[in-house]
């Protein structure tokens, strides 16, 4: 249903021929950064962690999710988000603000879908953090065209898998206030990786062990064979050590990762952004509490921790990965080892996004 | 107040190159530190050989400990994992009694060689092992025969590798990778400015993980404090290790920064005096009401020694805390 219309609106969008990335240099990752003088910007940057682009953000965003062919940017606002900007990678300019119906508030990450037609936004209810996906007509000048759940409470991240249509959700578990990001039902919190249909009918679930669910499943990384990478966020007791890293696969058991327990410790229960390497053989998280890296196989085999202070935005590089920090440093992560790539007067913030 | 910071932070620009501190913090405080934590706990190794019976011990145990506590909260470099496996705690899920247990049950061979004894979980070493080993009464009653007495020489001969490799690591690696912060092969320090902060960064965690874990640990709630959560209570170095912390904080921030820190010091004797008031050296009276409020106004100067770093070494430095590090996603 939706994937027809999708696709006539796709069509659409095509023939309204905004300008596309090649327009601000072919950036291969955007990074939204804080400068050195408080203000907040929007980068572009190429494989080798230069610049090709920089707009300013009028806020501090979460993530951005990247149009697939015009050079357009949804940035969302931290959660619990009010907004979220759609911004001309060009100019800076903000071309349309979206916000949520009553009730709703934009969660940090969305994604597009049906090859840049659809805007997906990840949403709850302000009142118990029942998790939504809002659905959103990009040709339409981003009218939004319905919602459907996550069946879960408190999603972050979502991907769309390989078949072009299921989508995977972290639903991370945390209900939040309304109004600040004060954790409500610690005490029960029960996260789940979700896998719905683009009708929103929940296909798949799978939940951690009683012992764990205190791990709340936030980010997402999806290779192209379908295989899930989650990254958690232990909201126990602290110093516990369990593992921040799960792989998944439809119809399988899910796979815990585990490190050692000095490295698990090391990560203080914190695991920011997930990314499989270029040739996906390999995986990893990041902890900007920890001031590390963790180095996984596919299979989830611990391969070797890396050092970075503050480092927490991830994404697959020619080399491997490539990691950001809040001090300016872009470093790739490779079998050949960690090599320092570029250094910026900025503060990189969560997120690394592809394009 | 905001005035006065910024003038400090133009002089320290102007004064201060980036990478100052970082050699002195190295070469004065933290190989030293090393070096002397290196030599206890060989000291300690070759005491367990000759008789590994606790009472024995236990001086050259807690000479060990104190060595370790002016190194012990540096957590990076081959510290990041290293001080895991030399101080696991807190260990929240139980891990050193069971691992201690199950080897004793079994009279485990894993303890024959040093080889072996590698594999054992770093909950099943270190110096919190020895101390259940040496202090706990389901541990301490062992003679001079017993697989529990090979298992205390082995635990100390392990420490001691344990400190001899972290010693090496720092002296004949790690140091120069501070040293060398900025140039184009390293990959840990970007900038002169990164080695600078990453130990000051060493400094305040320090600290905080003083303020919220070896004395909130213990502080529990007012209706359910938790004395059994104190860090190193069975030997009684509970309120030493708080004091020994903040001291070895305070040094390496002196080092950090080529000035006099009056609110600093200021601020560790007043957590000194708050020390000195304490009954329990091993926090175990917190549920009396006096003695909790004693321990309170510990945790309140520690706090105290936070703020005055951060006025008089990290502000001057321009150093704030990190982007991503400081709130979730």
């Amino acid at each position: 249903m939706i994937a027809r219309r999708s696709f006539l609106a796709g069509l659409a969008a095509a023939a309204a021929a905004r300008p596309g990335w090649a327009s601000v240099g072919s950036p291969a990752y955007i990074a939204a950064a804080k400068r050195a003088d408080g203000g907040f910007v929007l980068a572009g940057l190429d494989v080798s962690g230069a610049e090709r682009f920089r707009v300013p953000l009028p806020a501090r965003g979460h993530a951005g999710a990247a149009h697939p062919t015009r050079a357009e940017v949804v940035a969302f606002a931290r959660r619990p988000g009010a907004y979220a900007l759609v911004i001309d990678a060009s100019t800076g300019a903000v071309l349309t603000e979206l916000a949520p119906p009553a009730g709703r508030q934009f969660n940090g990450h969305g994604l597009y879908t049906d090859a840049g037609a659809t805007l997906l936004t990840i949403e709850q209810e302000a009142e118990g953090s029942a998790g939504i996906v809002g659905i959103w007509d990009v040709a339409a000048g981003y009218r939004r065209l319905g919602e459907f759940a996550t069946h879960g409470i408190g999603p972050h991240d979502a991907r769309l898998m390989p078949d072009g249509e299921t989508l995977v959700v972290a639903n991370g578990g945390i209900a939040t206030d309304p109004d600040d990001r004060t954790k409500l039902n610690i005490p029960e919190m029960r996260p789940s990786l979700a896998y719905l249909s683009p009708t929103g009918d929940l296909l798949d679930e799978v939940r951690l062990d009683e012992e764990l669910h205190f791990n709340s499943i936030r980010h997402l990384a999806l290779r192209d064979d379908g295989l899930v990478g989650f990254a958690m966020q232990w909201e126990g007791e602290p110093a516990m050590g369990y593992p921040l890293l799960g792989l998944h696969r439809r119809g399988e058991a899910l796979l815990l990762a585990e490190a050692p327990l000095a490295d698990e410790l090391a990560m203080d229960g914190y695991a920011g952004s997930i990314a499989f390497a270029a040739d996906g053989t390999e995986l990893a998280i990041t902890s900007p509490k920890g001031g590390r890296v963790h180095r996984f196989t596919a299979e989830g085999a611990f391969i070797a921790a890396v050092a970075r202070a503050d480092v927490c935005g991830l994404a697959a590089h020619p080399e491997g990965l490539i990691a950001s920090d809040g001090f300016g440093g872009l470093v790739t992560i490779g079998t050949g080892g960690t090599r320092p790539l570029a250094r910026h007067d900025l503060a990189w913030d969560n997120h690394i996004v592809a394009l | 107040m905001r005035a006065i910071h910024a003038v400090a932070f133009a002089v320290a620009l102007l004064s201060q190159p980036a990478n100052a501190g970082v050699p002195e913090a190295i070469d004065a405080f933290i190989l030293p530190g090393f070096a002397r934590f290196s030599a206890a706990a060989t000291d300690l190794a070759r005491a367990a050989e000759a008789d590994c019976i606790p009472t024995a011990l236990r001086p050259p145990f807690n000479a060990a400990f104190d060595a370790w506590m002016t190194v012990g909260d540096l957590h990076l470099g081959p510290s990041e994992n290293a001080a895991h496996a030399v101080a696991f705690w807190p260990d929240t899920r139980g891990f050193t009694p069971r691992a201690l247990q199950g080897l004793i049950e079994a009279e485990n061979t894993v303890i024959d060689s040093a080889e072996s004894f590698a594999e054992v979980s770093i909950a099943g070493r270190g110096l919190f092992a020895l101390e259940m080993m040496l202090y706990d009464e389901g541990f301490d009653a062992y003679g001079p025969d017993s697989y529990a007495c090979r298992l205390v020489q082995r635990l100390a001969t392990d420490l001691a590798a344990q400190a001899t490799a972290l010693d090496t690591a720092w002296r004949d690696d790690f140091a120069a990778t501070l040293l060398t912060a900025g140039a184009a092969d390293n990959p840990t320090f970007l900038s002169e400015g990164e080695a600078l902060r990453a130990l000051y960064t060493q400094v305040v965690s320090g600290l905080e993980f003083t303020a919220d874990s070896r004395i909130g640990r213990p502080m529990g709630t007012f209706d359910q404090p938790r004395p059994e959560r104190a860090e190193a209570w069975r030997s009684g170095r509970s309120l030493v290790n708080v004091l020994a912390e903040a001291e070895a904080a305070v040094a390496l921030a002196r080092r950090l920064i080529d000035a006099e820190l009056p609110l600093t010091d200021a601020a560790l004797d007043s957590a000194k005096d708050a020390a000195s008031k304490i009954d329990d050296p091993g926090f175990q009276d917190v549920g009396d009401a006096s003695a909790r409020f004693k321990l309170e106004v510990l945790d309140q100067k520690i706090e105290g020694i936070i703020d005055a770093v951060e006025q008089e070494v990290g502000l001057v430095l321009g150093l704030q805390p990190g982007f991503n590090s400081q709130d979730g996603d």
